[in-house]
């Protein structure tokens, strides 16, 4: 029985350097955090050896010449660690999944295909250099030595059974990575060595560490006892095409896409999973890497090197219909096509529980969320993404102020509001529910401009659809001024203006007038309206009328 | 005309943002002729408020914002004193009774103190827009006749005010329609709650910290607009247009508010006299008997000099504060706890006779008039020293007894805002995450040099903030707005004031968070300023060693010390002090004091004097240090500013060096009387006005003109004076600091151990680590012996040793040992002492695993078992054993195996023990990780210094030990490396930086240039041992290496620590 353990030292960095071929070598430092506040995260030894420190901002970091500085990535890092997943699998089905830059193989019956652990080893490390990964692969008859050598040990190293103790002791016990309590412990014993760890007499030792003591005492003496976990075989779902000919047609790309849904909706359903969400990824023969997101309008810049266009369509539940999946896609395609010919497509799912088919005995009946989600689909494409979903009242002094948010079915929609209570949401004041006026109030949404003449400060006339009013009487102004820490601080003055329209007016073609000629015949001779004046763009809007 | 009478100051804590004083200002800019501050419960703004509309001639009325048990709050103005001293006593109840925060007035208890007080119906927080929000207008009705019941019909208002709001319209105008019915004024205000427009931003931010909120989240609790700014009459007349009538009564309503602050009604208490006779015929008595005692019966001079400052005292009426003062040093001297009065108290000889000064003003030719004189019109400011610690809080609370809890309080220290505390919470309304706000606010680094580079702006880059990104750029603005304005209430380290009767009618008391503490709402400035008689009860933690040392001596000598009888020329004091062997001595302990005393070379207590005034920014900035020191070594021919000088400047070889040598200058030159001369002194001092300096400096001129000074002459006192005044030091002062310099270099010359043990006592103190005193200590002879739990107290204490005494270090060095635990395990060992650490458990159960591991690695265990006991790695070994509970049925298996015997070697008494004394299977401790355990654990070693360990291979660097250099000829090129013990940057020295370097054998000096700062300035910074290159300088003793090219050494990863920054 023989166990070779693989790991990637300096994860992150190699994650990224996986996908940069052209930064092998250099001193790399990885940064995270929300801009402007963005830290260095992670950074190869060549880095460090210039003087990069974790916890460092990236402003200090550039100060530092030679040292390329990227930005982290998750994504690249489960790339990666799906690719050292499939190394392993690609070796052997028994393998286990230690962590993200660590797996086991089970070498058992292996030698008869590729040869001596020596051989196993180097062929682990060639695969693994083909997928642009540097390792250290350790083999050993014992999990958890090997687990600990490679950890140790860079390269390749092959620990002959019997010699485990022996080959371990020079290695720091951070290889066996103690708690942080035992760490200090054994600091203070001055036991930094696995051989120095060994030596201490293990009754003794568990009476003063306890059962992490009598294991981290195994450890270090290469007699850990630990059974193979097997990893669970793909729980990222993926599939991909590379495809001769470039595409540019939705018709051909439809075909293909339903293929490659059909493969993953089967696996899933194989699994019993549903997909919460498809991420699609396409490789441009030519132009610029992009990622959309739902909602957000895609930026068209990146670097021109990589020609990749993503997009993830999520799902309000979790489903694996393939044809009905295959028409949310097509939508989301019509209303926001790739901007090239597509020469690689990659499709991956975010793997979910079933829905259940019933949330509740007195739930009552909605629409089936699949066929809403389709519908709703069908809308964003003619209104635009951020149009479709319930209106949500903010939390603020702005006038009119609202966000959209996307339906919910009502397991989650009842979620969605306790979730927005706990965070505070601050509800209309008592007193205004006392003294609001109840007069109804039909708002203009967009609200319209005008143009308004002031006599003494408040207005005096105004011009509206096309029309010339004169304030019979005003009330205001109604000041409401906030988000001074933001770019788009605004300050506005409301005004409650009784209108009274002039039907003699001929109305002049105005910028303003233009869109609303149709509904003039609508207006009726006096009006209370409100009117705001805008005071960063010093601009009149009407914000609507009261009833 | 318009009047505000509704505005918060920033002192109503997070919901006003302006300081009061710019409240006036923005007042007097729209010639508004009154105002009015009402804070949320409380009057902590209204001296600085009042004072200011007082120099520019505007009334300011008084009043607050009194919280109801609702929660709304009650607007209250003071019409009269008796309502300002009800206003007090409501406060000063609702506070004292309540955790802070919380507490509150009830409606029957602000009835029975309404007197003098007026009481508008308040804004969205005031009783009549809660009851609105209740009950409607029915409702609004009854809280508004409530209210006329409280405060009378004539002291009720019906208050509108508009913000450009609906909401608040909709309130308006159902308080008018009340008004109308109850027939009640109307009153417009505008509720401030800031100056300008643009504080309303510091404002929202107040509001998130408040609520603990960020920006992003506070929704609707930020502020709908910034209405909220101190208005123009204009502005409001067209705002109220429809409503003249509450225009018009803000004027009424103003002529209603008779009391202005500086109507107190403040008495200082009157001293209990005996025999029937007055203070002042007490106070003769008792300065007389004084005068026999330290003058002698027939000292002319000195009875001239106390009769004529009792005929001031008396003239004065302040016979009953000296007599205070005079009251609480005996006490202290009664029970034992050293006292010393300070500061320009010394210049009295009433003070001295009275014992409660200890330097004779008759002997040093001390001015009077800078204590007390009678132009100032002024309350004596007397500052006694205390030792810190428990032997103060007695002298604090005598006064409490003395005076009755409700007739004495401390003064408040009001904490401000500043760069640290401001962008720390601005951060956090900011969403900034806490790393980034740590590395911000420890960037904010405290030199006090600051260059050209030096600037907010740098230390943001430096934090990685971009300053082009909005946020950041919003970040900044704020952090300048916040600078100065009041965060909350502390207390004054020692100010106390006390009162003649109820202190609570004079100034709100509020508890202090220290238990039996009351403090008043005013900080110490504003009390001095209301003419509050203050007396100070400073800690100072010399004056605790001292009494310490004169303990030790007691117990461990034998010997009864007086401080007042120290041989006044001690021939090995001024030796040591000449060869700036002063490590440890109070005041003359800096690098810069040791630099100067070789070359002034004191030899008689006045140069000690001298000594201790001389190294201060003014004269240093004044230029006057080389030439005092020039003259003094006989370089320089000894000239003064002019001949008319010379009598008051001969004692300091012409060069003027104390502010009462100015104070003399201007009387003699100028003309000037003494009080006039010490008004010219603060004239010049921390609150100057460009006004008022060149009204005094054009009266000067006048007076010297006259005299007959013209030209240069007049031009070079102008100079004295103008950079003295500032920065100058008292000879007083001096002189009592010198008295403190002498008995502290008296004790350490001749008690060393005693003094030693002292100083480390009363940590932290002074100008270096306790790992340098123990270091100097040691180079001394004295043998410092390591914490032992068989034999340390808590405190550090002395064990005889022929032929004198060691130190062991007390259990108060081992960190992460709590106070009770080590208190314990004293206790428990003076039943028996410990057989083992297992047993050391059992006895002390409180004791944690984490406080074992400490004395552990310490070293403090090794001797538990016996003297021949372990070593520090047998007893961590031992340690995580006896702190694991093993529970009773395992107690006595030992070491791993049941021991059929463990039962039989039970103690008697049935007492279970897990004598587990066996040695472990652990290496012993090497030297650098006993250096390490050391200073991670105690932050000292009193083994070999950690350069000690290194000399061999140092010296094969060419590096020489910083005793050599003593013997090293000027100008010369060497190398030298030590651990850095200080680091400074003074204000005074144009960028350049003193480092002090300690090795084995003592301390080494170097001054770095400031470009050679610039292109090290991490390694300086950071690196905790150097080794350094650059030329010697080695002139009249001094000794110092003018840095050229430095070097960070990997020595030890021991954790030393320096003293930095100042």
């Amino acid at each position: 029985m023989a166990f070779a353990s693989i790991h990637i030292p300096d994860f992150p960095v190699q994650a990224v350097v996986r996908m940069h071929a052209h930064l092998r070598g250099r001193a790399i430092a990885l940064v995270d955090g929300v801009p402007p506040l963005v830290k260095v995260v992670a950074a190869n030894p060549a880095a460090f050896a210039a003087g990069i420190q974790v916890g460092m901002s990236k402003s200090q970091a550039e100060q530092f010449t030679g040292i390329e500085i990227h930005n982290r990535s998750r994504a690249l890092e489960k790339a990666a660690h799906a690719a050292l997943l499939d190394l392993g699998w690609s070796i052997s089905p028994r393998i286990e999944d230690h962590a993200p830059h660590e797996i086991v193989v089970d070498l058992a019956g292996l030698e008869a295909l590729l040869g001596s652990h020596e051989n196993i080893a180097n062929e682990m490390a060639r695969r693994a250099a083909s997928l642009n990964l540097s390792a250290h692969i350790a083999v050993a008859a014992n999990l958890d030595v090997s687990i600990h050598a490679a950890r140790g040990f860079a390269g390749i190293t092959v620990i002959a059974p019997g010699k485990e103790a022996a080959r371990l002791g020079v290695l720091p016990i951070e290889v066996l990575l103690p708690s942080e309590d035992a760490r200090e412990t054994l600091e203070n014993w001055g036991i930094r060595t696995c051989t120095a760890l060994a030596a201490l007499p293990t009754l003794q030792l568990s009476e003063r560490l306890g059962q992490e003591g009598v294991r981290l005492h195994e450890h270090a003496r290469g007699a850990g006892v630990h059974s193979l976990v097997l990893a669970q075989a793909e729980t990222f779902f993926e599939e991909e095409m590379e495809l001769d000919e470039a595409v540019e047609d939705l018709e051909p790309l439809s075909f293909l896409l339903g293929r490659l849904l059909d493969q993953l909706c089967a696996r899933l359903a194989a699994r019993s999973l549903s997909a919460s969400a498809i991420h699609l990824r396409f490789d441009l023969g030519d132009l610029f890497e992009y990622e959309a997101v739902p909602g957000v309008a895609a930026p068209h810049v990146g670097k021109a090197t990589e020609k990749i266009y993503c997009k993830t369509l999520t799902l309000p539940v979790a489903m694996r219909d393939s044809k009905l999946l295959l028409k949310l896609m097509r939508l989301q395609l019509q209303s926001d096509p790739p901007p090239g010919s597509i020469v690689k497509i990659a499709l991956a799912t975010d793997p979910a529980r079933q829905r259940f088919a019933q949330t509740g005995l007195f739930v009552p009946s909605s629409p089936d969320p699949e066929k809403l989600e389709l519908v709703l689909a069908r809308i964003a494409k003619l209104v635009g993404e951020p149009n479709v979903g319930s209106a949500e009242v903010v939390d603020t002094h702005r006038p009119g102020a609202f966000r959209m948010i996307h339906f919910a079915s009502p397991a989650n929609d009842r979620s969605s509001r306790a979730l927005r209570r706990s965070h505070g949401v601050v509800q209309p004041e008592a007193e205004s529910q006392q003294y609001r006026p109840t007069t109804a109030f039909r708002v203009f949404r967009p609200a319209l401009q005008v143009r308004v003449e002031l006599r003494y400060g408040s207005p005096a006339r105004v011009f509206f659809r096309g029309l010339r009013g004169y304030v019979m009487s005003a009330s205001g102004p109604w000041r409401t001024s906030g988000d001074w820490w933001r770019e788009d601080a605004w300050r506005q003055d409301e005004w409650d203006l009784d209108i009274r329209f002039d039907p003699t007016h001929t109305p002049q073609p105005t910028a303003f007038a233009a869109p609303a000629q149709k509904s003039n015949a609508a207006i009726a001779p006096t009006g209370l309206y409100c009117f705001c004046f805008d005071s960063v763009s010093q601009t009149w809007f009407v914000r609507g009328m009261y009833d | 005309m318009y009047i505000e009478l509704h505005a918060r100051s920033a002192f109503s804590f997070l919901e006003g943002s302006a300081l009061p004083e710019h409240l006036v200002d923005a007042a007097h800019s729209h010639q508004m002729g009154a105002m009015a501050l009402l804070d949320r419960d409380g009057v902590y703004g209204a001296p600085r408020f009042h004072l200011a509309a007082d120099k520019i001639g505007m009334k300011a009325h008084i009043g607050a914002e009194i919280t109801s048990p609702e929660g709304w709050r009650f607007p209250l103005l003071v019409a009269s004193r008796t309502g300002y001293q009800n206003l007090c006593r409501l406060v000063t109840q609702m506070k004292l009774r309540a955790a802070k925060e919380k507490g509150h007035i009830t409606p029957a208890e602000a009835a029975e103190k309404s007197e003098g007080l007026i009481c508008l119906t308040g804004g969205e927080e005031g009783p009549l827009a809660h009851a609105l929000r209740r009950g409607g207008i029915e409702r609004g009705i009854e809280a508004v006749r409530e209210l006329c019941e409280v405060f009378g019909r004539d002291n009720i208002y019906v208050e509108l005010q508009r913000h450009l709001s609906r909401a608040e319209e909709t309130r308006n105008q159902a308080a008018v329609e009340i008004a109308r019915k109850l027939k009640l004024p109307l009153l417009a205000t505008n509720g401030v709650n800031y100056a300008t427009e643009e504080q309303r931003e510091v404002l929202d931010v107040f509001t998130c910290l408040r609520h603990h909120r960020t920006l992003a989240t506070a929704g609707r609790l930020l502020a709908r607009n910034s209405e909220r700014h101190l208005k123009t009459p204009a502005e409001m007349d067209r705002l109220f247009a429809d409503l003249p009538e509450a225009i018009a009564n803000t004027e009424q309503l103003s002529s209603r508010l008779k009391f202005i602050l500086s109507d107190l009604g403040y008495q200082f208490p009157r001293y209990p006299v005996p025999d029937g006779g007055t203070e002042a015929t007490f106070l003769r008595k008792l300065t007389m008997q004084g005068m026999v005692r330290r003058y002698g019966a027939h000292n002319q001079r000195a009875y001239e000099q106390l009769e004529r400052e009792l005929t001031l005292i008396v003239k004065l009426k302040l016979e009953g504060y000296f007599l205070i003062v005079w009251d609480m040093v005996r006490f202290c001297n009664e029970h034992n706890i050293l006292v010393q009065g300070r500061g320009s108290a010394a210049n009295s000889a009433v003070c001295y006779a009275l014992g409660i000064t200890a330097v004779d003003p008759v002997g040093m030719d001390l001015l009077f008039e800078r204590f007390l004189s009678q132009e100032r019109g002024e309350m004596p400011d007397i500052d006694l020293d205390l030792p810190s610690g428990d032997q103060r809080e007695r002298a604090i609370q005598y006064v409490y007894e003395r005076y009755g809890k409700l007739g004495a309080a401390m003064t408040a220290n009001v904490i401000t805002y500043r760069g640290r505390s401001a962008a720390r919470e601005i951060g956090k309304a900011l969403s900034f995450d806490p790393e980034t706000l740590g590395r911000l606010t420890s960037l904010v680094n405290a030199w006090e040099y600051k260059d050209a580079k030096d600037t907010l702006d740098r230390h943001f880059r430096d934090a990685g903030l971009d300053m082009h990104h909005s946020q950041i750029r919003k970040f900044f603005e704020l952090c300048l707005k916040f600078q100065d304005l009041p965060r909350h209430l502390g207390q004054h380290s020692g100010g106390m004031v006390v009162c003649q009767g109820m202190l609570d009618s004079v100034v709100p008391l509020e508890p202090a968070t220290m238990p039996g503490r009351v403090v008043v709402q005013w900080d110490k400035e504003d009390c001095a300023d209301m003419g509050l008689v203050k007396i100070d009860l400073l800690g100072l933690g010399m004056m605790a060693v001292l009494e310490e040392s004169l303990q030790i001596i007691r117990d461990d000598y034998g010997e009864n010390i007086d401080l007042g009888k120290l041989p006044p020329d001690d021939k090995t004091i001024y030796d040591t002090l000449q060869k700036a062997d002063t490590v440890g001595m109070f005041q003359i302990e800096s690098r810069a004091q040791m630099s100067c005393l070789p070359r002034l070379k004191p030899k008689k207590f006045y140069d000690i004097v001298v000594q201790v005034a001389i190294i201060r920014p003014g004269p240093i900035v004044g230029k006057m240090v080389n030439p005092y020191l020039k003259r003094r070594q006989g370089r320089e021919p000894v000239v003064s500013l002019h001949p008319s000088l010379e009598p008051i400047l001969a004692r300091t070889l012409g060069v003027p060096l104390f502010q009462e040598q100015l104070l003399r200058i201007a009387m003699v030159a100028a003309g000037f009387s003494g009080g006039e001369a010490e008004d010219l002194r603060r004239a010049f001092g921390f609150k100057h006005s460009e006004k008022r300096m060149k009204e005094v400096e054009l009266k000067l001129r006048a007076g010297m003109d006259r005299n007959g000074i013209v030209g240069d002459a007049q031009e070079k006192i102008i100079q004295s004076i103008t950079s003295f005044a500032l920065y100058g030091f008292p000879e007083s002062h001096a002189a009592s600091f010198a008295l403190l310099a002498y008995a502290s270099a008296y004790f350490k010359c001749h008690y060393l151990p005693a003094f030693t043990a002292a100083m480390l006592n009363n940590q932290p103190m002074g100008f270096y680590q306790p790992a340098t005193l123990v270091k100097d200590a040691q180079r001394h002879g004295l043998r410092v012996t390591p914490i032992d739990v068989t034999c340390s107290n808590w405190l550090c204490k002395l064990e005889p040793r022929d032929p004198d005494f060691s130190v062991r270090l007390g259990l108060r060095y081992v960190k992460g040992l709590r106070a009770e635990t080590g208190e314990c395990i004293v206790n428990e060992r003076s039943r028996g002492a410990f057989t083992s650490i297992d047993d050391l458990k059992l006895r002390v159960p409180s004791i944690r695993k984490q406080e074992l591991r400490a004395l552990a690695e310490v070293g403090a265990l090794n001797f538990i078992a016996g003297r021949n006991g372990f070593h520090r790695r047998d007893a961590l070994w031992q340690v995580e054993r006896a702190a694991r509970n093993a529970g009773p049925l395992l107690e006595t298996i030992e070491e791993g195996e049941f021991t059929t015997h463990a039962a039989a070697e039970l103690p008697l008494d049935g007492e279970l023990s897990r004598a587990s004394t066996a040695k472990s299977p652990l290496q012993r401790m090497s030297d650098e990780e006993r250096l390490v355990a050391d200073f991670h654990g105690t932050g000292l070693t009193v083994g070999l210094h950690p350069m000690g360990y290194h000399r061999e291979e140092l010296r094969r660097a060419g590096a020489r030990t910083a005793r050599e250099l003593q013997s090293m000829p000027d100008g010369v090129r060497v190398r030298v490396a030590g651990a850095i013990i200080c680091r400074q940057r003074p204000g005074t020295a144009k960028g350049f930086v003193f480092l002090s370097m300690e090795d084995e054998t003592g301390i080494a000096n170097a001054i770095l240039t400031p470009d050679l700062f610039d292109e090290y300035d991490i390694t300086f910074i950071h690196k905790p041992f150097l080794l350094i290159e650059g030329t010697l300088q080695n002139q009249d003793g001094v000794v110092s290496v003018k840095v050229e090219r430095v070097e960070a050494l990997s020595l030890t990863r021991a954790e030393t620590t320096s003293h930095d920054f100042h």
